[in-house]
């Protein structure tokens, strides 16, 4: 044992040197987390950690689950931060990440197969009829938000995740039909029919 | 023009129609109004779900939220542990700066070593061997241990509204410790075993050299015993206070453990609470959630699913997974290592005194910050919790040396003045210092002396604290020379001698001498005036 702790490297730790850290801009510490530096992936979990829950805590039913596919996303960073090429923000990028991260594990409940069945009732071609509740109004308070939260939480899974994905994630239609292994017509409806409900279960909201 | 569907539109609120299309019904939105109110709408909404979205939810996903819930848990795992190491560490305190011989040291009860070895001894031999002759005295303590549990749970159920888990595991522990009647499966051998075959449908009360668990309980083990062996299953939680607890098979609730050594190569389903010296979590040991404990060495090679929270007196080697955050205090003497192969899904936070105790492998993976925080010794003048800490240390005893007087006014003035007798409490108080706590130990193991041990050993720890009183009184004295013997000056004497004490004791070495000598003379005074006290009158 004795040997081994020899081997092992003193860490680089100076006093205040996280605070270094964390008045760097958001390119230098990349870059530094690329050469593998673990107090630049410390900070990156430090400003995002947050986020990435966040994603995970809609895209997945448990809390734990939540916490161990966030844990697991920035386990994986020291890798596969290497494939980031900045070209969408880092932000973005790390929550395409952890959105595949969940379906990841969303397919691994099933065992493998698809996350969600298409069902063949021509969603893609529904239209939308007259007596639809209208889109929510554009100025909403604080409270109204967390409404809004609570209610895109409750939904059913095959309309949470895709919307989840959208609209926290920022993916695009074409990414969310090839991560959930779906067709891109069928992502289009899912998206309008998840808005729909959300409509229909926030009654006050649409005007 | 026909008007589109409000889903054509919704793919252009979202930018997801091809180059040509959102052509054709941006024209169509230059002449159609109702059709631009819409899409405007479902921007709007767009918008608003981005907004409720990004902004995070404290409840459901902040971290913020998780550790929360977390820290209400490490509130009652810190009750625990205090409650576990609260004897230890106060008597501990007041021994720090004895030294005992060598040869003497197997018999010291305050070294790490040697009081968990009493501890399990005491216990052991409490529970296994004496209950024949014990049996009416184990009834009294019994009920004065409910009464003081009821009262005591009474008190804090209606402080804090409810008992949490832990909390109230430990309770129940205590209870069917203290209570001989309860519908247990209780067995008292030497050597208890479940067979491979069999099952107990009860929680299984054991005490005996040997507790060995091949088969299946289905409640909880409460075991006490030299060495606890788990191969088979438990269903509930698995409590032992023991020398050696190893678990192969599968716990599927909590360990509670008060052990020397706690070794773990099977399942666990939660987590473990308690205090050992000596933790192992084998590779192929599993733990369902955390790990809280405090831990002389700690050796994880196994999985926690979630985080370890460990206080440190030796060493911390961590080679396995830990979902969560790694949290170490201590590892002062051995160090804090993690090597290649650790991988810690959360935070790591080291609380050291020297970086140089810390050694992470380039290998280990941590998915959090690391946060190594050096405790410097030397910073405690510069914390204001020191003063307030101090101010309060001398409140308590000038408030202990004030009632003493009301309550005993001749015993401690007498007291007083004994310490003016120099060498002669110095030796006396010395000898007893030394010679008190090996009477008590003998007199503890005939087991009829027990409860006049632990009446001894309060008055010993009473008169340890009283030391600084007396002595602090006499010295105040000495250096005021009040004219007369009022109880006001004796006060005011206590006062003066008390901050002058405190003073010195901050001076490193001799402040450490002089509270030593200070014990002595005031424990030499105390046995010197209970010598006289107890003696009739001429």
């Amino acid at each position: 044992m004795d040997a081994k702790r020899n081997m092992a490297k003193a860490p680089q730790l100076r006093e205040g040197g996280t605070r270094q850290m964390e008045g760097m801009d958001l390119e230098s510490v990349i870059e530094c987390a690329r050469g593998h530096d673990g107090e630049a992936l410390g900070e990156i979990y430090r400003r995002y950690v947050r986020r990435v829950i966040g994603l995970c805590r809609y895209m997945l039913d448990s809390r734990e689950s939540a916490e161990d596919a966030a844990s697991e996303v920035f386990l994986k960073l020291q890798r596969s931060i290497e494939s980031y090429d900045g070209s969408i923000p880092f932000p973005r990028w790390l929550l395409r990440v952890a959105g595949n991260q969940c379906i990841d594990v969303l397919r691994r409940r099933q065992r493998g197969r698809k996350v969600f069945m298409e069902v063949p009732d021509g969603a893609a071609v529904m239209e939308a009829a007259s007596s639809e509740p209208s889109p929510l109004g554009a100025v909403i308070s604080m409270e109204e938000r967390v409404q809004v939260r609570d209610t895109i939480a409750r939904l059913p899974e095959n309309y949470r995740v895709p919307l989840v994905l959208r609209y926290y994630s920022e993916m695009s239609y074409d990414e969310i039909a090839r991560q959930l292994d779906l067709e891109r017509n069928y992502v289009a409806a899912l998206i309008f029919r998840a808005k729909q409900e959300l409509r229909r279960r926030l009654p006050h909201r649409s005007k | 023009m026909e008007c589109y569907s409000e889903q054509t539109y919704a793919l252009l609120a979202d930018g997801e129609l091809a180059a040509d299309e959102t052509r054709r019904l941006r024209d169509h939105l230059a002449t159609c109004w109702r059709c631009q109110k819409l899409v405007d709408a479902l921007r709007a909404e767009n918008h608003v779900l981005i907004e409720s979205l990004n902004e995070l939810p404290e409840e459901a996903a902040s971290p913020a939220g998780f550790s929360l819930r977390r820290w209400s848990l490490g509130w009652s795992d810190l009750a625990i542990m205090a409650a576990l190491l609260a004897l230890g560490s106060i008597v501990s305190v007041w021994f720090d700066e004895l030294s005992i011989p060598a040869a003497l040291e197997w018999f010291n009860p305050f070294s790490p070593g040697g009081r968990t070895n009493l501890i399990f001894s005491f216990f052991y031999y409490f529970a296994h061997g004496g209950t024949a002759m014990l049996a009416d005295y184990a009834a009294v303590v019994g009920w004065i241990c409910l009464l003081l549990l009821l009262g005591g749970s009474a008190l804090l159920l209606g402080r804090r509204g409810r008992l949490r888990h832990p909390g109230l595991r430990l309770l129940i522990v205590l209870l069917t410790l203290s209570l001989p009647g309860l519908a247990l499966d209780r067995r008292h051998a030497d050597f208890v075993t479940v067979a491979a075959n069999e099952t107990v449908d009860d929680t299984l009360v054991a005490a005996a050299s040997i507790v060995r668990v091949d088969g299946v309980v289905n409640g909880d083990l409460i075991a006490i015993a030299r060495t606890v062996e788990v191969r088979g299953t438990i269903k509930g939680d698995l409590i032992t206070a023991a020398s050696r607890t190893e678990v192969s098979g599968t716990v599927e609730g909590n360990i509670y453990t008060l052990s020397h050594t706690l070794e773990l190569y099977g399942q666990l389903g939660h987590s473990i609470y308690g205090a050992v010296q000596s933790l192992h979590v084998d590779d192929r040991g599993h733990v369902g959630q955390g790990v809280v404990m405090a831990v002389g060495d700690a050796n994880l090679e196994g999985e926690v699913k979630r985080s370890v929270n460990m206080v440190i007196s030796e060493s911390g080697d961590v080679s396995g997974h830990i979902g969560r955050d790694l949290t170490m205090i201590g590892g002062n003497r051995g160090g804090l290592m993690l090597t290649d192969t650790a991988r810690v899904g959360g935070n790591l936070s080291a609380h050291v005194r020297q970086l140089k105790n810390v050694h992470i492998a380039e290998g280990a993976t941590i998915a959090g910050k690391r946060d190594i925080q050096l405790n410097v010794r030397e910073s405690r003048f510069t914390r204001p919790r020191f003063y307030v800490h101090q101010a309060l240390w001398l409140a308590g005893a000038m408030l202990v040396g004030w009632l003493g007087l009301l309550l005993f006014p001749s015993f401690f003035q007498a007291a007083t003045q004994l310490v003016g007798s120099g060498w002669r409490s110095l030796g006396l108080g010395f000898a007893v210092l030394v010679g008190a706590p090996v009477a008590m130990i003998v007199i503890a193991i005939t087991l009829v002396g027990l409860p006049i041990s632990i009446i001894l050993f309060e008055v010993y720890l009473a008169g340890i604290y009283l030391a600084k009183v007396w002595v602090g009184a006499f010295l105040g004295r000495t250096i005021l020379r009040p004219s007369g013997t009022t109880k006001g000056d004796w006060v005011l004497g206590l006062l003066v001698g008390l901050l002058i004490l405190t003073v010195i004791g901050f001076i490193p070495y001799l402040g450490g001498l002089v509270h030593f000598g200070v014990v002595c003379l005031g424990l030499g005074a105390f046995a010197a005036q209970l010598y006289r006290a107890s003696r009739p009158v001429m």
